[in-house]
């Protein structure tokens, strides 16, 4: 059983438990099982300017509580995981292909499991649900359209995008 | 002609018109037919709907996809954000189990992913199908003397094995595409970094949005040349805001790409919506005293 590090957010001279629970969920999420492969080089950093910028985030940070399965400390009100700007730099630096930007938007999914959202988040994504849009149509939208000479905007098919993000149901999809 | 299928996502066509209308312009122009798809949705968008579940997310993404599949056509985009989900589905969509994980969705709908339509940005149809000689010999009144620092944000080019548009580290599309206008094109310091829209700190996208424009301003640069409809609201109100909280005078005028190009090939500056802007390219004026040449 590998120990923490002295600074482990987690306490100090701990033997480490490492909950494989938290990181067997995150691998259920598309390319969330992506961070078992970081070994905390640290070229993620470097270019991030949500680091550069900000006061606390750090990719390699992340990762190793992903690693050492500390759930508690991502998933939770006002989460660090918002800081990201998701400008693939991460993505783009990683020797290892661990995609920490993609292994931060699973853990936004998990966040989501949990009904937690920043609401200008949740506002986006509740605008995308009932229209189909993230842009809602409206008659200014369309009076500004006709000013350039182009149509109006069609409503999206809803009941097509509903019946694609109803979740799977749990004893699978009938064939 | 070239035939491409057009998604046009939301933001260019519900908040920028004048985007859209610059594009219906400047493509024919350049030999390449715009078709249109009945029934997108948005693409869903890579930051927000994409945050709460990764396979919806795919499943919207797949059946925009079918909808280009159907035509038989590659499928072009003019967001860097719709450009950013639908590459990425084309590319993880080449997993077979996820595949058959995002068709089971599709079932649901009577549709079927079959991953024969390419994603391709609309910057790349310029430089794949037009080239940078045609773009050149349609324009009607060269941007002469005209410097442009450019913005080429982040998902036009990263991640780079997936959007295949160029070298992230040092591309040079926009460079050469700024080129054909007759214009020069200037690289600031920062013209790596981001827009910052993303991000859900205040302190992140102004402190950046702070350091960009500093270098832009040291350029001295008549127009920022914008790919991106999300950036270009970040540089057009967001100059405006970071200018307020450090009290320092940033102006220079984001215009979205195809803006340009189109009031290069001709299109009356007063037709292409750039009065709404915060920030107006009045230097583009100067260009319509140029006599247009007879034919």
């Amino acid at each position: 059983m590998p120990q923490k590090p002295k600074d482990s957010p987690s306490g100090k001279n701990k033997v480490a438990r490492i909950d494989f629970r938290f990181r067997r969920e995150l691998a259920e999420k598309i390319e969330g099982d992506l961070a078992s492969f970081c070994y905390q080089c640290g070229a993620c950093v470097g270019d991030c300017p949500a680091t550069t910028y900000g006061s606390d985030f750090n990719p390699r940070d992340i990762m190793l509580k992903v690693l050492y399965g500390l759930g508690d400390e991502l998933l939770g009100e006002n989460s660090i995981l918002w800081e990201c700007t998701n400008c693939y730099n991460c993505h783009e630096r990683c020797p290892q292909d661990v995609k920490p930007v993609e292994v931060i938007i699973s853990l936004k999914n998990m966040l989501a499991d949990l009904g937690i959202y920043p609401p200008a988040v949740e506002k986006v994504i509740q605008t995308f649900e009932k229209t189909g849009r993230t842009v809602p149509l409206s008659d200014a939208v369309n009076r500004q359209r006709e000013k350039f000479g182009l149509p109006p905007l069609p409503e999206v098919p809803m009941e097509e995008i509903q019946k694609l993000i109803e979740p799977d149901s749990e004893e699978g999809e009938k064939d | 002609m070239k035939r491409f299928a057009f998604f046009p996502g939301c933001l260019i066509p519900a908040r920028h018109p004048a985007m859209e209308f610059a594009i219906r312009e400047a493509l024919p122009r350049l030999g390449i037919e715009i078709v249109d798809l009945d029934n997108a949705s948005c693409c869903p968008d890579p930051i927000y709907f994409k945050s709460k579940d990764k396979l919806s997310w795919l499943a919207v993404a797949a059946r925009n996809l079918c909808l280009a599949e159907d035509l038989g056509l590659d499928i072009f985009t003019n967001c860097s954000g719709c450009t950013a989900t639908l590459s990425e589905t084309y590319h993880l969509l080449q997993n077979e189990v996820l595949r058959e994980k995002v068709n089971k969705r599709l079932k649901r709908i009577g549709r079927e992913y079959k991953g024969t339509s390419r994603v391709r940005h609309i910057v790349t149809l310029l430089r794949d199908f037009a080239g940078y000689e045609a773009i050149k010999d349609s324009v009607e009144r060269p941007l002469e003397g005209l410097k442009m620092a450019i913005h080429y944000g982040c998902h036009l080019l990263k991640p780079s094995r997936i959007m295949q548009v160029d070298d992230p580290n040092d591309p040079s599309v926009m460079e050469n595409l700024v080129t054909a206008l007759g214009a020069t094109p200037v690289r600031h310091r920062n013209w790596y970094l981001c827009c910052g829209k993303a991000c859900q700190s205040d302190e992140v996208p102004s402190n950046m949005m702070h350091d960009l424009l500093g270098t832009v301003n040291d350029e001295h640069a008549d127009i920022l040349c914008m790919i991106c409809p999300t950036c270009f609201g970040q540089f057009d109100f967001g100059q405006m805001k970071v200018s307020k909280q450090f009290g320092e005078d940033f102006h220079t005028p984001p215009v979205y790409y195809f803006q340009l190009l189109a009031f290069a090939q001709g299109v009356p500056y007063d037709k292409l919506g750039l009065e709404r802007q915060r920030f107006k390219p009045d230097c583009l004026r100067r260009f319509e005293t140029t006599t247009i040449p007879e034919g």
